[in-house]
């Protein structure tokens, strides 16, 4: 039971990131049916940038551990959002009309583009965040204990993903990003304007798989050019999972990818791990084709 | 007086092309390294080394009077990236080609190299059957797998450990030496409790520290890369686990120590060749010099310090035989050229290519996270 639970508590971590970077593919595709490639990379950015931040201007020194990491947050977010409606511009926009595979191409391509500067500019080797700026200390609860940044991992995630599903289903620009969604010809005739609708969900979706980023480094301290393909590959299955297009789905997607995976390794084989994680996929795909929450889109397309 | 220098001129040329009628046109060497993908880091090592190693010596002179020219080609640490690349520099008119990194990689172009009598010389691919093919021009500097896994043998039953986890990537460097240190202790009844592989790259570990724990060994020997490696320790503190562990020669870069953490490095113990650092030859000393001034830092891991080996042999053997004639080359490399001083040590070669002699030391890391020569 021991084992049990503390498996549990490792795949909710590790599940929190996945459906942070998840929420970013899912988004994407609801408004623009592209599965953004690069969004993986994104996330790599935003853990580069952050660790960037955090020492060229010695944050540490004036805030205590939990300043530090949400002014760290809110800058990362911002910045990388402002990548991610860079790259929209720059790469997706004058693709809109084409065909859908074009634009595939073109995010794959931003992808290596993003991987190869990353490397360029930092460097090949792994870079490390400090390790001093987080507590070590453990909380226990029911008589284990899990260190205290894995819940805040969990936390902050659980914490954003709320925001984003009360922003998508409460505001105006929220209401239009799902009308943009159903039917973008509609919308339009609606007077939604439809460029700006995608506009902002290029910058939510990489402000937080950039801030997942951030959490990576800040919790496992390596971070390396190449980490946004195993974690964009990762939460892309989640967002599969979940139901592609719909918001919750993504999170109970990620979360429920990062329990099995853990399972998988405590009860079946570690070697077998992402093996079983894809069977898990194949089965509920085969029972549910359209993912857990996924709506019915035969009509569509 | 335009006469007259014009006339010089003609002389002078005159007279080189008589002296030697090569001199400046320069020995070209190769150098095919992972510049890019996931092994980035040791590649571009590799080229700093080789470039400084060629500069110095051609600041000295070069190779009996002419320069050095060296041309680098990049593998991306992937076999079809390596085919081409081996074909490129194929029809570049090099002597010799340093390289590479990965075993997989170097297969995929030793049978290019070994058609158009070009003398090849891994670096970092340590898999056994490279040099059981009789190819004429393979050599190596590095060690092979199954040296390593009979130190790593050895380590382990040196140390008393009653239960043995074994954990690996699954890549096929890292599994073969998992393998090869799994025959050797089951051949002596040893209690292996845990032989398992992870996924690289994927920055937690916790699933499979709690698994390994369960199975309660007394160490551990992982034969993946520092990265992981550098998490694994880095996890295991953080759960509390005390058990020691071993790496291979692939955790053998102080970044391990940067990504672990001083606390959770300390203790631990690794098998490699030795790097420069810890050797007292004067060979080692000028190039640590050498290598700091221009670069103000350390090399990151010892392969890419033995691409600089793999350039220095070569450059002897040109030297030696006067000649740029593979089969001279190679006849010199593996029969004459004995005890070589090396950037890591004395170098010999076996008739297969192999690198002679037992290289593989224990390393520990100290409290301050320097990693110490253990006797």
């Amino acid at each position: 039971m021991d084992l049990f639970l503390q498996q549990l508590t490792n795949g909710l971590a590790v599940g929190s990131i996945y459906a942070l970077i998840a929420l970013g593919y899912t988004m994407v595709y609801g408004v623009l049916k592209l599965i953004n490639f690069a969004h993986g990379d994104l996330f790599a950015i935003g853990a580069y940038l952050g660790l960037t931040l955090l020492t060229t201007f010695g944050l540490s020194q004036y805030l205590g551990p939990m300043g530090v990491v949400i002014v760290l947050a809110v800058m990362v977010m911002g910045l990388v959002a402002v990548v991610g409606a860079v790259l929209e511009r720059v790469a997706y926009r004058p693709l809109r009309q084409a065909h859908r595979l074009s634009a595939v191409v073109s995010a794959m391509g931003a992808s290596i583009f993003f991987q190869n500067a990353l490397m360029l500019v930092y460097g090949a080797r792994y870079k490390v965040y400090p390790h001093d700026i987080l507590p070590k200390n453990a909380v226990s609860i029911m008589g284990f204990e899990i260190p205290l940044v894995r819940l805040l991992v969990l936390l902050t995630s659980v914490l954003m993903m709320v925001a984003l599903y009360l922003f998508i289903q409460k505001t105006r620009i929220g209401t239009a990003i799902r009308a943009a969604a159903i039917d973008q010809r509609a919308a339009k005739l609606m007077g939604i304007n439809v460029d700006r609708v995608i506009m902002i969900v290029f910058l939510i979706g990489p402000a937080l798989g950039g801030v997942a980023g951030l959490m990576v480094g800040l919790y496992y301290g390596q971070i390396n050019f190449t980490m946004g393909w195993m974690y964009g590959l990762k939460a892309f299955t989640a967002a599969i999972l979940g139901g592609i297009g719909n918001i919750p789905g993504a999170m109970v997607g990620g979360l429920l990818l990062g329990v099995i995976e853990a399972m998988g390794a405590a009860y079946i084989s570690i070697a077998w791990k992402d093996a079983i994680t894809f069977m898990v996929l194949i089965a509920i795909l085969i029972v549910r084709p359209t993912g857990l929450l996924g709506e019915r889109v035969a009509d569509k397309v | 007086m335009k006469k007259m220098s014009v006339f010089m001129l003609v002389l002078m040329i005159g007279l080189l092309g008589a002296g030697s009628a090569l001199a400046d046109d320069p020995v070209r060497i190769g150098l095919m390294a992972p510049l890019t993908g996931a092994w980035a880091s040791e590649g571009q090592d590799m080229k700093q080394i080789v470039e400084l190693l060629a500069e110095s010596l051609n600041a000295a002179g070069g190779i009996n009077g002419r320069k050095v020219q060296v041309i680098t080609a990049d593998d991306g640490g992937d076999p079809r990236t390596a085919a081409l690349a081996a074909q490129r520099l194929s029809t570049q008119k090099i002597v010799a080609v340093i390289g590479t990194y990965g075993s997989a990689v170097t297969e995929a172009s030793q049978g290019i190299y070994d058609e158009m009598d070009i003398i090849q010389v891994a670096n970092g691919s340590t898999a056994i059957r490279l040099s059981e093919k009789g190819l004429k021009h393979f050599l190596r500097t590095c060690p092979r797998d199954d040296e390593q896994g009979l130190v790593a043998y050895q380590t382990l039953k040196d140390g008393g450990y009653k239960s043995i986890g074994i954990l690996h990537d699954n890549s096929s460097y890292a599994k073969g030496l998992a393998d090869e240190a799994k025959t050797l202790l089951d051949k002596d009844g040893a209690n292996i409790v845990f032989f398992e592989a992870l996924t690289p790259k994927q920055n937690d570990y916790t699933a499979i520290l709690t698994r390994m724990r369960a199975s309660n060994p007394d160490v551990v020997f992982f034969t993946g890369y520092y990265g992981e490696a550098g998490l694994l320790l880095r996890q295991k503190m953080e759960m509390n686990w005390p058990v020691p562990f071993i790496g291979g020669d692939a955790t053998n870069n102080p970044d391990l120590v940067k990504i672990a953490g001083n606390a959770a490095a300390k203790g631990f113990r690794f098998l490699s060749p030795p790097v420069p650092q810890d050797l007292d030859t004067p060979e080692a000393k000028a190039f640590m010099e050498s290598y700091r001034g221009k670069y103000n830092g350390e090399p990151g891991s010892v392969w890419a310090v033995l691409a600089g080996d793999g350039f220095r042999v070569v450059a002897k053997a040109i030297e030696a035989t006067g000649s740029e004639d593979p089969g001279k080359i190679v006849a010199y490399l593996k029969n004459e050229l004995k005890d070589f001083p090396g950037l890591t040590g004395p170098i010999s070669f076996d008739a297969k290519g192999d690198r002679v002699g037992d290289l593989y030391r224990l390393y520990e890391v100290d409290a301050g996270g320097k990693f110490v020569l253990l006797p």
